[in-house]
This record gives C-alpha cells, structure tokens and sequence, in this order.
C-alpha cells in the first residue's frame, strides 16, 4: 500500500501539466492589466502601444504626483480618513463586542437585537443623506469617516472572536477588583491581536477604497479623497498638468499606482489576516 | 446553550433585575458609543422614509402628497430600466462569479505543488482589494480606443481589425454589459475561492483513498466526492449575495458613462442621479419612495431565500 502512495506521487499526469498552464494563464491574466500600468507609468513616450516593458524609464509621473497638491493633497486626506476611521471602526466594535458576550446582563438581548435589526431593513442611501446633512456633517471628513465606522457585520465578528476567550479568565479577573474597562483593555484586547488585526484590515481596505461616501456627502473638492481625484482624473474631466518629462498619460497611470502601492506593501506581510478575517464570517457554517 | 442560561437567570431574579443591572453599570457605559452611532446613522435615517409620501419643496414643510411618487415612480420608464437592470446585472454577475469560483478551487485543489499553489492563491486574491475605481481606472487604460490601449492595439495587430475602427469598449452600448461581467469575474473570483477552499480541505482524504482503492479514477472523485461536499456552500454563497442583490451600486456607478445609460442605470444610480444631478431642487420624497421599493424587493428577497434554505438545508440564514 505504502508503494502505490509513493508511485501515486511522483506521476505527473497529463492533467497536471495543462492545470498548471491554466493557473499561470489565469495569473498572468490578473496580472497583465496591472503591470502594464506600472510600466506605463515609468514611460515617458507619448504612446505606448503593446509594449510591456518602459522605453522612456522615468519616475517622474510620481514626482507629478507627489509634488502637486491638487494631487497629494488627496492622498493625505485618504490617509487621514484610513487611520481615523480604522481606529474608530475598532473602538465601535470590540465595545459592542464585548458587551454582546455579557449573556447574563439584562437586557442584552434586546440590545443584540437592536444592532441586528439593522443588517435587514436600513433608510436607504437619501433618508441617510438627509439625516447627515441635518446634523451638519456633509461636506467634512466626519460624514466619511462616521458612517463606515459603524459595521455591524464587522462587530459581530468580533463578538465570535471574544466568545473563544476562556469564562475562567473573566471570573478570575472579576474576583481581583477589575472593573469591566479593566477587563476589556487588561485581557480581552491583548488576547485578540489576530482578531484586531484581521478586522482592522477589512475597515483599513474599506475606508481607503471609499468612494462612494465621498460622492455623496463631500461636494467640495478641497476635501476630496483620492479616489476621488483619480476618477475625475481618468474621466478626464480633471487632467492633471505634468511635471518634467511626464505626459497626462504617465501621471494618470502613476496616480493609479499609488492608490495601488500602500496595499501592495502591505498585502504580502498580512495575507493570512485578511484570509482569517474572510474565514472567520464565512466558514461558521 | 447560552440563550437559555440567559432565560434562565431573567427568569431566576426577577425582583434583583434593577440590582443586577446595578452591576452591569460599566457595560451599559460602553456600549453607549455604538448605540449613539447605530441610533444617529441607522435608525433616524429609517424614520425619515416618511418622506416617500411627501412632495419636497426646499424651506418649507413637506407637503403629504399619499402614493403620487410611487404613482409617478411606476410610470416613468426610468425606472422601470433601471429595476430590470439591477436584478439581471446582479443575478447574472452572482451566477459568473460563483460558478468561476467553483471551477477554479475545484482546480487549485487538484495542485500538488503547495509552494506554486500558494503563489497562484496570493495572485488571484489580488485584484478585490483593489477599489472600484482603480479596477476600472486600470480597465479603461487597457480598453482605451486610443492607440496606448493594448487590446484594441493588439486586435489591430492581429489583423482582426483595422486602424482607425478601434473600439471604444466602455462606451459601446453593445460591448458595455459584457465588459461589466468580465471585470467583475476578473476582481472578485479569485476571493470567491476562498470559502470553497476551506470547505474542500475539510474533506476527509480517506474517501479519496477509498476511492483509489476501488479504482476510481480523478473525475470520480470530483463527481461523487468533491462536489456533493461543496454544493451545500454553493447553495448558502448564492442565497447570501441574493440577498444583496438590490445594492448593487458602486460597480456600477463608477462604469457608468451617457453613452451606455440604457444598460448601466440601475436603481443606486437612479436615486443618485435623479436627486443630486437633476440640476432643479432635489425631490427627496421621490427618490425615497424609490429607495423603499428598492429595499422591499430586497426583503422579499432574502425573505424567500430563507425559505427557500429552510427548505434545502433545514434551517434558515436568518
């Protein structure tokens, strides 16, 4: 028996060769689009064509991008948003969290219900606009970086993750005087950095990625993320004037890059957390 | 099992109810914060869906106006558009995405080299973190009609066709839905995987052992292993997104353009563009009664899939 598992696998079938070539097609695939804007925009030439690789190698599409504040301007308000929201978006979740696994507390089922109730039925994308405007928030950074904050589907989540945390731990703090504040920032978050992680993950993505809150609660252009900026830029609506040896083109290209690059760097060191994240929601099953 | 230890202790103490939340005092104190963000961002916007029955009119008070929107709105073949739209673009993008999904763990599972495996996973995944309008940004240069879009440079290359008669892609009425397809299998698939692959790794190896034994040869063992074990996620992956399927809005939204506004207006961006670009005093109470249409077809529909999942898996999703 030993000797068929062996034999089995060292074969290489027929099946495996052209599953291989498949895979490497499907990867090229996703990864030509991609690489042939980062080499346009290191090519200084006015047309491109097929090539893919930088005739007219040059930086200066980025230098374009970070020198001029129409364009790094934005930048920095997505970074701002990012970091603002993430932590926001956290705080909102391991709070709701961690009172969702007080099962004795009274009323805590009527709260849980409270939050769930607004996964099904929500006011739909003008009340919520009305309600925004009314407290005077359109047209500020609040408007953006409150509404995704509050993530029901993220502080359930967590709830899932705090629920693995041993009673024993909780008791045994509760009998040495530790308040619940106490608790919650002296066992529950230390023990949750892989939680924390994954989830602030999903909230970092979503608030960098953020476009349409910008489209709907901020019309002055000043506060636009960048996103924003790189839409009206490839619309052409909003063509940037390039600096140096750059053409419209390259800047576009390079702008799409950066809004591309702090992920890139960060995706490599991080997939298992933003895989754990996926998981964690999805294979309850 | 912690349900009813909670019934249990309401139950238990009635009389000591205000004592013990005297002892919960702290965990009310924390979760003050989510409930003021859950009341201010969600509750308050859903009680101004009373203004579907109202006609806006700027400064002054709303004026009740009875069904007249949802009249106006059953009427305007805008609408009617945008409804049919949504549900064929969503349901026809949920049915893509899912069967490439299957298709492609089913394979990536059938790979030995674990090292290649793990890179090809690490690609695929790529593209979802990417947001809408840098998808499409990078799709637009691709499919630029210009002469710096590679594919229309390499079909007149080819031969296939000739200089000058590029196609302009994202704005051809008949290339538009089509392309909407492809950029969503191209940026979410590779994620899709994911759940498929969890579920194919719980799997136990001696069923295919067993099989190899019997004689059973590869597609034996996807026909009668693999995909019995996966189908129940399938059916719980596509009732899940139905469930979403009314949303759909950025995609679409940032692929929009005048020329394909016959295929690409779906009901998000008819609520947007008809309340903040139709230039006069925005009709809120219009676009709102569009909303709650919205929202019910949505309920309807994760209504019936639940039924629907009662009745497959014996339990329901909500």
């Amino acid at each position: 028996m030993a000797k068929v598992a062996v034999k089995k696998k060292k074969k290489i079938t027929v099946f495996d060769v052209v599953n291989t070539i498949v895979f490497i097609l499907i990867s090229l695939l996703i990864l030509v689009p991609i690489w042939k804007v980062l080499v346009d925009s290191l090519d200084l030439r006015t047309s491109y064509g097929m090539s893919l690789w930088p005739k007219e190698f040059g930086f200066d599409g980025y230098i374009t991008v970070f020198s001029n504040p129409t364009l790094y301007k934005p930048f920095l308000i997505s970074v701002v948003t990012t970091v603002c929201g993430t932590a926001l978006g956290l705080l909102l979740c391991t709070l709701g969290g961690y009172v969702l696994i007080q099962w004795k507390m009274p009323g805590r089922n009527i709260l849980a219900g409270l939050l769930l109730f607004t996964m099904i039925f929500e006011g739909g994308m003008i009340p919520t606009y009305l309600v925004v405007n009314k407290m005077q928030l359109t047209n500020t950074l609040f408007s953006v970086i409150f509404i995704p904050a509050i993530n029901i589907y993220n502080l359930v989540l967590m709830r899932n993750f705090f629920e693995g945390i041993p009673n024993a731990l909780f008791e045994a703090a509760e009998i040495d005087g530790c308040t619940p504040m106490q608790i919650f920032y002296k066992i529950v978050l230390p023990l949750s950095k892989a939680a924390l992680a994954s989830i602030g993950l999903m909230f970092a993505v979503t608030y960098w990625n953020d476009y349409t809150n910008f489209k709907i609660y901020i019309t002055n252009a000043d506060l636009y993320n960048f996103q924003m900026k790189l839409r009206s830029m490839i619309m052409g609506s909003d063509l940037p004037t390039a600096l140096g040896g750059a053409t419209e083109n390259t800047v576009k290209n390079a702008a799409v890059m950066v809004a591309i690059i702090p992920f890139m760097i960060v995706y490599p060191f991080c997939q298992k957390y933003f895989i754990s994240g996926m998981n964690l929601g999805a294979v309850k099953e | 099992m912690k349900k009813t230890k909670s019934a249990n202790a309401a139950v238990a103490a009635p009389k000591s109810t205000l004592k013990n939340m005297q002892k919960y005092k702290g965990f009310y104190l924390m979760f003050i914060p989510v409930l003021m963000f859950t009341v201010a961002f969600h509750y308050l916007p859903l009680a101004g869906i009373s203004l579907a029955f109202t006609e806006y009119r700027g400064v002054k008070a709303p004026e009740f106006v009875g069904l007249d929107n949802f009249v106006r709105m059953f009427e305007a073949p805008g609408f009617w558009t945008a409804f049919l739209n949504t549900l064929k673009l969503s349901v026809v993008k949920l049915l893509l995405n899912t069967l490439m999904a299957v298709v492609i763990s089913l394979l990536l599972n059938e790979i030995k080299n674990m090292a290649f495996k793990k890179t090809t996973q690490t690609i695929i995944y790529l593209p979802h973190f990417m947001s809408w309008v840098v998808t499409v940004s990078v799709f637009s240069l691709i499919l630029s009609p210009s002469q710096d879009g590679l594919v229309n440079t390499l079909l007149v290359n080819a031969g296939i066709l000739e200089q000058g008669q590029e196609i302009y892609f994202m704005g051809s009425k008949d290339w538009w839905t089509s392309i909407f397809y492809i950029i969503n299998v191209w940026k979410d698939t590779g994620w899709g995987t994911i759940i498929f692959l969890a579920t194919l790794s719980g799997i136990s190896p001696e069923l295919y052992e067993a099989a190899t034994m019997d004689g059973g040869t590869r597609w034996h063992k996807i026909r009668y292993i693999t995909l019995p074990a996966l189908s129940n996620t399938i059916i719980t992956v596509l009732i899940l997104n139905l469930a979403k399927v009314m949303n759909l809005f950025e995609s679409v939204f940032v692929m929009q353009n005048d020329a394909v506004i016959q295929q690409a207006d779906v009901l998000q961006t008819y609520i947007y563009t008809q309340t903040f670009n139709s230039g006069a005093l925005p009709n809120y109470g219009y676009t709102t009664a569009v909303g709650i249409v919205k929202s019910l077809v949505g309920c309807v529909l994760v209504l019936v899939c639940n039924q629907i999942s009662k009745k497959i898996r014996g339990r329901g999703i909500i």
